[in-house]
């Protein structure tokens, strides 16, 4: 059976580690990503989630740098995105170690970019990072550029067509709850986990370790986890023996494995 | 000899096996030149990719042909990892879409599936840790527990061997998944060693300190 994943996010500005609530409240610095990755390797963290969040020329080439440095000694996957735009971009972040790239603007700008990546580099390659918010009590909407732009686009809606478009797996993040701790939305993560056949990660929100118990209850693949590995005492340690010995399926954890 | 050779056949990412094979103290060579791959003392086949387009780069660059001589008649201990493993199989049916089926190197008996999970819920690619069952022991698996053989797969189609003796592993993905077969000096994975952690370290470090 294949086991459930925790994936600590990164956020990287300028190549620093960084953590806001709701996308742009309250920056954080939360130190060096490599160093940082170090530590959730040591921990046994099932996969990484690096994203650039404010995409630039320069920034582009230390996110592959930083990279190619967590490959070097990090040996588990790793999904990065974050001003992804073409063919190029995706194969620039394959070879500097990344497994998977995320795309999120540019697939819903230009929806056909996804499936020309799909058919060049994979499905599996392929992570569609779908970022949304509620925009009345029973209705949420897709953002796209970091949570700025407002596109109307049902969250569901989109990741079932970026399934079509051949993504080879669906990171669904709610900025309402991004960095608040609040737990995860639940109702999103049920309702797309029933419609979606590729795996759905989740992420924003997680703030106690229930919480990520009710999001891979919910019918998530993966939890994304930043603001609660970065800031309180939940380690990935912790987190994955607690769900380990609820029954959830994870791997052992890496206190058990030698 | 010395050094191992990874095989670059093309639009394929070999930085994380090259940095795992470092990582385990031996010094990796990223060539599709015969003379390389003969000097080596070991060769990895690595894959990410379809499985058409590898097998045509990899005849067009005679690699085929190379890894015939060193790797099934001199016998050189060698290890294919995932769409490496699969082109060791005589067919498979990845984007065949015209129906006719893709010819791979055919070194095992058997033939490259569509995964076809008996629960809808499951879903694909196959991705993430999954365990791996033992069929028999191997000296890749040399000092690994069997409750840590827990591996990263990322795949949508999967061998099926008509030999079971050539299977060493089984994963369960809601049908049996081939998950490590071997033979003589030539084992493969469908799983990615270089990404699954202490598990997949360790494989890989017996296989450069294996001499079949």
């Amino acid at each position: 059976m294949l086991k459930k994943r925790l994936i600590p996010k990164f956020l990287l500005r300028d190549g620093r580690l960084v953590k806001y609530v709701r996308f742009f409240e309250n920056e954080r610095a939360a130190g060096n990503p490599v160093t940082t990755a170090k530590v959730y390797n040591d921990y046994g963290v099932d996969e990484l989630i690096v994203l650039d969040i404010v995409p630039s020329e320069a920034s582009r080439h230390r996110v592959v740098e930083i990279i190619e440095r967590m490959s070097e000694e990090i040996f588990m996957p790793f999904t990065v995105g974050g001003g992804v735009k073409t063919l190029d971009d995706v194969n620039a972040l394959l070879r500097a170690g990344a497994d998977k790239v995320s795309v999120n603007s540019e697939a819903v700008r230009r929806p056909e970019f996804l499936r020309e990546a799909a058919r060049t580099f994979g499905d599996q390659c392929m992570t569609v990072s779908i970022d949304y918010k509620k925009i009345s009590p029973n209705h949420a909407s897709v953002f796209i550029d970091g949570g700025r732009e407002h596109v109307a686009l049902d969250p569901i809606e989109w990741a079932r067509r970026c399934e079509d478009l051949h993504c080879g797996e669906v990171l669904l993040g709610s900025i309402d709850r991004d960095g608040t701790m609040s737990g995860y939305d639940l109702e999103m993560i049920h309702r797309a986990a029933n419609v979606l056949s590729v795996p759905l990660i989740v992420s924003g929100g997680c703030g106690s370790l229930q919480h990520a118990i009710d999001a891979l209850e919910a019918g998530a693949s993966a939890v994304a986890i930043s603001s609660m590995f970065l800031f309180t005492d939940h380690s990935p340690i912790k987190l994955r023996s607690h769900l380990f010995s609820r029954g959830l399926e994870v791997r052992a954890s890496s206190s058990s494995r030698n | 000899m010395s050094g191992v050779a990874i095989v670059d056949y093309g639009i394929n990412n070999v930085r994380s096996v090259r940095n795992a094979v470092e990582y385990c103290g031996f010094d990796p060579v990223v060539t599709h030149d015969a003379g390389a791959i003969a000097d080596a003392s070991h060769v990895i086949l690595p894959g990410v990719g379809a499985f058409g387009d590898a097998m045509s780069n990899m005849r067009a660059r005679g690699i085929d042909e190379i890894l015939e001589l060193h790797v099934r008649e001199k016998g050189k201990p060698f290890l294919a990892v995932c769409l490496g493993m699969q082109l060791l199989a005589k067919t498979s049916e990845e984007h065949a879409d015209d129906g006719v089926l893709h010819r791979g190197l055919g070194w095992f008996d058997a033939d490259v599936l569509r995964l076809m999970p008996n629960d809808q819920a499951l879903k694909i690619p196959h991705m993430g840790w999954n365990m791996v069952a033992k069929e028999r022991n191997h000296p890749i698996l040399d000092h690994i527990r069997e409750s840590n053989l827990a591996f990263y797969f990322v795949h949508s189609f999967a061998m099926r061997c008509n030999a079971p003796e050539d299977v060493v592993g089984y994963a369960q993905y809601g049908q049996q998944v081939t998950a490590i077969i071997a033979r003589d000096n030539i084992a493969a994975t469908q799983f990615h060693p270089e990404k699954s952690q202490d598990s997949g370290i360790e494989l890989m470090s017996n296989f450069l300190r294996w001499n079949p």
